[in-house]
Order: C-alpha cells, then sequence, then structure tokens
C-alpha cells in the first residue's frame, strides 16, 4: 500500500471518527463530571509545560523584533507587535505541539492499552458505548483545556515579553502595553481563539483515533503512538495554513 | 441454549472457524479446547457480538445474534457474562466500581442495592473487603477473580470464559477451576470454557468439544474424550 493511499486510509478513518464521537456526545452532559474531570487532568498535566514555553516564546519574540524594530526606532510598538504575532500565530501553533506531545501521546497509549488488554471489549460486554463512555470526555477534555492552557500560554508570552523588554531594550511595562490595544484586533484575537479551535479538534480526533485502532499488543501501541505523534504535527501545519487563509479571506485582511 | 449453524469467520485470507456446527446444551460446563489459534476466542466473542460472523447462523436463548445490531446485543449480553483471557479491569477506578460497572449500565438498582450485589458477587471470588483497592494493588490471580466478580455481578444465564487459567500458577489454576464449578452450580449457568488445559477440562466439565483448524474434531463426555483415538486428543491427554 503506498504512503497515499495509507494517509487517505487515516484521513477518511479519522473523520468518520470525528463524526461517530459528534454524534454519541449528545450524552455528554451525562458524562459532564467525566468530561470536567479529563479537562481538569489535561490542563495539570501540560499547565508548566504551557506556562514555561509561553514565557520564552515572549521572551525570544520580544528580543527578535527589539532588533528589528531599533533600526526603524519604533520600539514603543514592541508590545503589540509581539503580542499579536503570539496571539494571532505563535500561540496557538505553540500550545497544539506541546498538547500533542503530553496529551496526545498519552491518550493515544492510554486507549491503545485499554484495546490490546480487552478493556474496550469488556466495556461493550458490560453494556456500555466504548465511545460514549471514554472517547467523548477524552475528546472533550482535551479540546477544553485547550482554551485555558492557550489563556496561561499567552499571559505567560505578554509577562516574557515585558520582561525581556525590560532588560534587553529598557523598555518599561507601561510603554510595553500601549500599543497592545491597537495593534492586536479583534481579527488577532479571534484568529487566536478559531485556531486554537481547530488545533485542538485535530489533535482530540486524532489521537482518540490513532488509539482507537489499535490492534495487537504492546508493538502496535507503541507504533500507534508515533503514528499519532507525526501525523498530529503534520495536520497541524495543514490545519495552520488553512485555517489562516480561511480566516484572511473571511475576515478580508 | 447456544446454537452455531454452518458458522463460518475469516481474517483477511484466512479462514478461522469453517461451517462449524455446534449446540450447547443448557445449564451444563462446556469446554472448547484445541491449539492455539483454531479460532476458540474468536468463537465466544461470536455469542456476545464482539466479532460478527461471516456466514452462518448463531442463536443464543432465542436471540438471533447474526443479525442483531450493536444495540439490540444490549439484551444478549445482559444475559452472557464474558470473562476475557486478561483480567480487562478498569484501571481508573476501583474495585467497587468495576464490580458495580455493568449493574450501573444493565441494571436499574438503588445505591445500596448494587453495594450488595457487589459485595456479594466479591464474597463469590473470595475477595471479601477488597473494594476500595485499585486495580494495580491486586495480583494478577486476583485481577482474574475480580473481573469473574465484575461477570457474575450481573447474574447472567450463560459464562463465557476465554483461557480463565492461563497466566496462572498451578494452585490458582485449580482455584479457578473449583470457581468455575461452584459460581455455575450455584447461580445455575451455562458456561463455556475455552481453553487448551485438558486437565482443567476433565475435572471440570461435563461435556467436551475439541476444535481443530476451525472445524470441529470431536465432542463428548471426559470419559468419552478418555477413549478417543483422536491424534490430537491423545497428544492433549499426554499432558494431563
Amino acid at each position: 500500500m503506498t504512503i497515499i493511499t495509507k494517509n487517505l486510509q487515516v484521513l477518511g478513518g479519522s473523520v468518520g471518527f470525528f463524526i461517530e464521537i459528534m454524534s454519541s456526545s449528545a450524552h455528554t452532559f451525562r458524562n459532564r463530571e467525566e468530561v470536567f474531570n479529563q479537562t481538569l487532568h489535561v490542563f495539570w498535566q501540560s499547565l508548566l509545560t504551557t506556562g514555561f514555553a509561553g514565557f520564552f516564546v515572549g521572551a525570544i519574540m520580544a528580543l527578535q523584533f527589539t532588533l528589528q524594530m531599533e533600526v526603524f526606532s519604533a520600539l514603543s510598538y514592541l508590545g503589540g507587535l509581539v503580542t499579536s504575532a503570539t496571539v494571532r500565530e505563535v500561540g496557538p501553533l505553540l500550545i497544539a505541539f506541546l498538547l500533542s506531545g503530553k496529551i496526545g501521546a498519552f491518550t493515544s497509549a492510554e486507549l491503545g492499552t485499554m484495546k490490546v488488554s480487552e478493556q474496550i471489549d469488556a466495556i461493550r460486554c458490560l453494556g456500555a458505548d466504548p465511545i460514549e463512555e471514554v472517547i467523548v470526555p477524552r475528546f472533550f477534555g482535551i479540546v477544553l483545556a485547550s482554551f485555558f492552557l492557550l489563556t496561561v500560554g499567552l499571559m505567560c508570552s505578554l509577562f516574557g515579553g515585558i520582561l525581556m523588554a525590560s532588560i534587553f531594550a529598557g523598555i518599561p511595562w507601561e510603554q510595553y502595553i500601549r500599543h497592545v490595544p491597537t495593534i492586536m484586533n479583534g481579527f488577532s484575537l479571534t484568529s487566536g481563539v478559531v485556531k486554537c479551535f481547530s488545533f485542538s479538534l485535530v489533535i482530540a480526533t486524532l489521537c482518540t483515533y490513532r488509539g482507537y485502532s489499535v490492534r495487537g499488543g504492546a508493538k502496535e501501541v507503541g507504533e500507534g503512538v508515533v503514528q499519532a505523534a507525526t501525523q498530529t504535527m503534520i495536520s497541524l501545519v495543514l490545519a495552520d495554513w488553512v485555517s489562516s487563509l480561511i480566516l484572511e479571506e473571511l475576515l478580508n485582511v | 441454549m447456544i446454537e452455531f449453524k454452518n458458522l463460518n469467520k475469516s481474517f483477511g485470507d484466512r479462514q478461522i472457524l469453517k461451517d462449524l456446527n455446534i449446540d450447547i446444551p443448557q445449564g451444563k460446563i462446556v469446554f472448547v479446547l484445541g491449539m492455539s489459534g483454531t479460532g476458540k476466542s474468536v468463537l465466544l466473542k461470536n455469542i456476545v457480538g464482539l466479532l460478527k460472523p461471516d456466514s452462518g447462523e448463531i442463536w443464543v436463548d432465542g436471540f438471533p445474534v447474526h443479525e442483531m445490531s450493536e444495540k439490540q446485543m444490549s439484551q444478549v449480553r445482559k444475559i452472557c457474562g464474558m470473562v476475557f483471557q486478561q483480567p480487562a479491569l478498569f484501571d481508573f477506578i476501583d474495585v467497587y466500581e468495576n464490580v458495580a460497572y455493568g449493574l450501573r449500565r444493565h441494571e436499574r438498582l438503588r445505591e445500596e442495592q448494587i453495594q450488595e450485589r457487589v459485595v456479594e458477587s466479591l464474597a463469590l471470588v473470595g475477595l471479601k473487603g477488597i473494594e476500595k483497592k485499585w486495580p494495580h494493588e491486586l495480583s494478577y490471580g486476583m485481577k482474574k477473580r475480580v473481573s469473574l466478580a465484575r461477570t457474575v455481578a450481573l447474574k447472567p444465564k450463560i459464562l463465557l470464559f476465554d483461557e480463565p487459567t492461563t497466566g496462572l500458577d498451578p494452585i490458582s489454576t485449580s482455584r479457578v477451576n473449583e470457581l468455575i464449578l461452584d459460581l455455575s452450580r450455584k447461580l445455575g449457568t451455562t458456561s463455556i470454557v475455552v481453553s487448551h488445559d485438558m486437565k482443567s477440562a476433565l475435572s471440570v466439565a461435563d461435556h467436551i468439544i475439541v476444535l481443530d483448524k476451525g472445524r470441529m474434531l470431536s465432542q463428548g463426555s471426559p470419559t468419552d474424550m478418555r477413549n478417543s483415538s483422536e491424534h490430537l486428543i491423545q497428544e492433549f491427554l499426554q499432558e494431563v
């Protein structure tokens, strides 16, 4: 089977799986406690990494922009530019990469292990639907936690940017945030939120799908996790490109 | 009680079950023996609809399993309790919730009734007082017994065991065999035990079916098996 056929098969399978999750999500309210637990689990597992990465993204971007903007004597716009770029592009993508590495891999390994140790079959035999009971809470857990993590990541990046601008370029924090509302407009915010949402859907769908499709033993679980990680990364970059194009068209910016 | 008519099942090019015709009588302990890969587990999974046959019919207590949807299978799964080859306990909940899992989904019971059934089921498998323990705190043998308790908590009419003694030491094997015998008699269930352990079959079974390459090679009582001249059965008997 060629790589193209294999990838098309994964694409078709994951779209079908997403539809199955959506049709089973009518029971999400009944499983609200489990959804809440999963959201909390994803959030706590990724909080430190997201905050840490967010801080350094803000700091690095502030440093890079300082070097460029000093030439044009436009350092007062530094905060606005760094924050806008982070919210629009770098923040959602970075958080998505972190989530796919941490939570995505964890989820696909957990589901794969449940599958090969016959836990999924046991759930069916005990009168429950594994999609409703196991997949839907994990799916919504990833999607909901992504928003909270994005907020934390962006706040940390703002803080990192302020700190670096103050140390490296001597810009006080009042000056740094003064032009944030001017440059970071509604488009930047909408773009960030839409991207965060679409990326979280990609991660949640692919990682649950790859984990749930595992057949065999420990080796296949490992292979499933690796495939989930690589396919999620590639899909995220593609989703970023597609969502950027659509947003530019829709919001006409 | 359970009837297979011209059952066929393949995975890709490999045909696992070939025109299988079996009648499982009610209230008996039936052992299905055979070498690895002869389709014993596939046969059990077909009964509870975890796998669908390519052709043929499966009748379970009057239900035509071969043509039932996943949703309709809930009725069959309520009367058929399956104990898997692996303990298949859910790691994310404690022993109490594991045993209560099926009760919460199949039955409409009050919490006190659920608690009663959980305690009763754990006592049946000789594991009183471990309700608050987590699966990772139990030995493999204990996990297998909790899995059995989870199945019998639903008071099924049919018990399906997929290699229940695999991975157990001789003492635990004999305990599990006693449990199968004891539970089947106490609960009055029809039990199907898939195994390659002739010693257990001879000591526990009312009826033994031997599969070879997806077909039924022989069937009969333990005495019939002891007197069989079939080469494969002789090989199994040599291990006893």
